[in-house]
C-alpha cells in the first residue's frame, strides 16, 4: 500500500511539474505562432536560415520557460541545504545576526547564457563581419552617388519615429516611450542585425516583437515592395537602360573600408561597432592576404552566430511579451517604416533620374533599404518586366550597399540621441 | 519640451547627419578614385616606357628562361614546360624568376595532396 502511495506522490509531482500544468494560454498560442512561422520558413522559405532558428527558439521557450531563466541565489539553513542533497562544503557562506546561510546557486538557461551575446551587442557586429566578407563595395566606389539613395532609404526610419510619438498623443494606452520608438523605426532599415542591436540597447523589453517584425519583412520584400516601385515610376522610367560601371582597381577595393571606418567613427562614434565590423570583414576580402580568416568569418562563424542569433531572439517571444497590443502596434508601424523607405528611395531615384537628365533608373532607389542581395534582386526583377535586356542588378547593388552603411549611420544617430 | 518637439527634432538632425555622412563619403570616395586612378595611369605609362626599352634590348640576345624542348624531349613534352613556366610566371609576376630546370618531382603525394597540406599547415 505504501509503494502504491510513493507512485502515485511521484506520479502526482510529475504532473505537477509537466508543462500542461504550468503553461498559460499565451503560451500555447506562441507555439502556434512558432509552427507557422516553421512552415514558413520550409515550405515557403522565407528566410530560413534565420526564421527557423527563431521559430523554433520560440517554440521552446513557451513549451519550457527555464530555459531563458536567469541564474538564482538563495540563502539556506545548513538544514535546507541538506535537503537538497548537496554538500554544504562546495557554497560559500554568509553569516546574519549570527546564524550561517549558504549560498545556494542555481544556474541559469542554456538560452539564457547564449542570449548575453545579443544583450551585450556581441552578435549583430559580428554578423556584420560576415556580411562586410561577402559583400562587394565595388558598384559603390564606381557610382559613389548611390550614397544618396542609401541615405534617402533612411528617411522611412525617422518619419516612423515620428508616427511612433505620435500614438501616444493618440493612443496613450498604446504609446510608446522615445526610445522604443527609436527602436521600432529602425525597422524601416531593414536590416536585422541593425534592429537587434539598437534593441538591445534602447528597448530590450521589445526585442522579440521587433526581430520577429524586422525579419519578417525583410522576407517579405519581393511582395512588399514591387507595388510601390511601380505606383510611382512611369513605364518609360522603369525602362531606362543605364550605361556599364567602371572597373575598379584593387587599391580602391582596400582603401574603401579604411576610409569609410575612419570617417563614420569619427563623426558617428555609436555606429562604429557596426561599421568597424562590416568594413573589417571587407578588409579581410579584399586585402587577399587572410583567405583563411575570410573563409572562416563568412562561413562557419556566421553560421554559428547565426544560429545562437537565431534561437534567442526567438526565446525572447515569450507569449506574456509577444501577445500584447504593443505587438500589433509594432507590426503595424514596421511595415510603415519598411514601404515609406522603398517609396523614398524610389522617389530619390526619380530626383536623380531627372538631375542626369535619363540616365538612373529610379528603380534602384528601393535597394537602399539594405535586405542585402534581395532588394537590388527585386529592382533587377522589376526593370526587366520592363525591359527584358534590361539589367539592373550591379547598379541597384550600390545602393544596396550604402543602404547598409546609412542604416548603420541612422542607427548611430538614434543611439547617440536616444540612449 | 515635449515628446513631440523632440521628435521632430530628432527628424531633422537624423536627415541632416545621415546626408552629411554619405555626401561626405560620396566626395571622399570620388576624390581618393580620381587620385587612384590617375597614380595607376602613371604608372602603367611608365612600365610601357621601360617594357619598350627592355624588347629593344631583349631582341639581339634572347634569354633563355626555359629550357629548350629538344633537352628534355625524353622525360618532359615542351608543351607541359611551357604551361608550367606560364603557372610560375603567373603566380610569382614578372621578372623576379628565372626557371633554370623543370625535374619530376619524386614526391609520394599527389600535387592536390600537397596543396591541401600547404594550406593548412601555412601559418596565420
Amino acid at each position: 500500500m505504501e509503494i502504491l502511495q510513493q507512485l502515485w506522490k511521484i506520479i502526482c509531482q510529475l504532473i505537477e511539474s509537466s508543462g500542461f500544468a504550468k503553461l498559460s494560454w499565451e503560451n500555447y498560442i506562441m507555439v502556434a505562432v512558432s509552427f507557422c512561422l516553421m512552415y514558413l520558413a520550409i515550405k515557403k522559405q522565407f528566410e530560413p536560415l534565420l526564421l527557423l532558428p527563431i521559430a523554433f527558439g520560440m517554440c521552446l521557450v513557451n513549451l519550457f520557460p527555464e530555459i531563458m531563466g536567469m541564474p538564482t541565489t538563495q540563502m539556506l539553513t545548513e538544514a535546507e541545504i541538506l535537503a537538497k542533497g548537496v554538500n554544504p562544503a562546495s557554497y560559500t557562506t554568509t553569516i546574519l545576526n549570527g546564524e550561517t546561510y549558504y549560498n545556494y546557486t542555481e544556474y541559469g538557461g542554456l538560452f539564457y547564457y547564449l542570449y548575453m551575446g545579443v544583450k551585450l551587442g556581441i552578435y549583430p557586429p559580428l554578423i556584420f563581419l560576415g556580411i562586410g566578407c561577402m559583400t562587394d563595395f565595388g558598384p559603390l566606389i564606381a557610382n559613389p552617388k548611390s550614397f544618396i539613395l542609401g541615405a534617402a532609404a533612411q528617411i522611412g526610419i525617422f518619419l516612423t519615429f515620428i508616427i511612433a510619438t505620435a500614438i501616444g498623443y493618440v493612443a496613450p494606452d498604446m504609446g510608446f516611450t522615445a526610445s522604443q520608438a527609436g527602436s521600432i523605426a529602425i525597422i524601416g532599415g531593414a536590416d536585422g542585425p541593425t534592429a537587434i542591436f539598437v534593441t538591445t540597447k534602447l528597448a530590450p523589453e521589445l526585442l522579440g516583437p521587433i526581430a520577429v517584425a524586422a525579419y519578417s519583412y525583410m522576407a517579405l520584400v519581393p511582395i512588399i515592395q514591387p507595388p510601390i516601385m511601380r505606383a510611382l515610376t512611369t513605364k518609360k522610367e522603369r525602362s531606362v537602360v543605364m550605361g556599364q560601371l567602371r572597373p575598379v582597381s584593387k587599391l580602391e577595393r582596400i582603401l574603401f573600408p579604411i576610409i569609410v571606418v575612419v570617417v563614420v567613427a569619427l563623426l558617428l562614434p555609436d555606429a562604429a561597432p557596426l561599421v568597424g565590423m562590416l568594413m573589417l570583414g571587407n578588409l579581410f576580402k579584399e586585402s587577399g592576404v587572410v583567405d583563411r580568416i575570410n573563409k572562416t568569418a563568412q562561413n562557419e562563424l556566421m553560421n554559428i552566430i547565426t544560429i545562437f542569433l537565431g534561437v534567442t531572439v526567438g526565446a525572447t517571444a515569450t507569449g506574456k511579451v509577444f501577445l500584447t497590443w504593443q505587438t500589433l502596434g509594432i507590426v503595424a508601424l514596421g511595415l510603415f517604416a519598411f514601404c515609406l523607405a522603398t517609396a523614398s528611395g524610389v522617389i530619390f531615384g526619380k530626383i536623380m533620374y531627372k538631375a542626369t537628365g535619363g540616365k538612373i533608373n529610379p528603380l534602384i532607389g528601393s535597394a537602399g533599404v539594405s535586405a542585402v542581395p534581395m532588394a537590388a534582386r527585386i529592382s533587377q526583377k522589376v526593370g526587366q518586366e520592363e525591359n527584358p535586356g534590361n539589367f539592373l542588378l550591379m547598379h541597384a547593388m550600390g545602393p544596396n550597399v550604402a543602404g547598409v552603411i546609412g542604416s548603420a549611420v541612422a542607427a548611430g544617430v538614434l543611439l547617440s540621441v536616444l540612449k | 519640451m515635449d515628446n513631440m518637439t523632440q521628435a521632430w527634432i530628432l527628424l531633422l538632425a537624423g536627415f541632416i547627419v545621415v546626408f552629411t555622412v554619405l555626401i561626405l563619403l560620396i566626395i571622399i570616395v570620388t576624390l581618393y578614385s580620381k587620385i587612384v586612378t590617375s597614380v595607376q595611369k602613371a604608372g602603367e605609362k611608365k612600365k610601357e616606357r621601360k617594357k619598350v626599352v627592355k624588347i629593344e634590348v631583349i631582341e639581339p640576345t634572347p634569354t633563355k628562361t626555359v629550357p629548350e624542348p629538344e633537352e628534355n624531349d625524353d622525360e618532359i613534352p615542351g608543351e607541359i614546360i611551357a604551361v608550367i613556366a606560364a603557372a610560375v610566371d603567373a603566380v610569382y609576376g614578372e621578372k623576379t624568376h628565372k626557371i633554370k630546370a623543370v625535374k619530376k618531382s619524386r614526391s609520394s603525394r599527389s600535387a592536390w595532396a600537397r596543396a591541401g597540406v600547404l594550406e593548412n599547415t601555412k601559418p596565420f
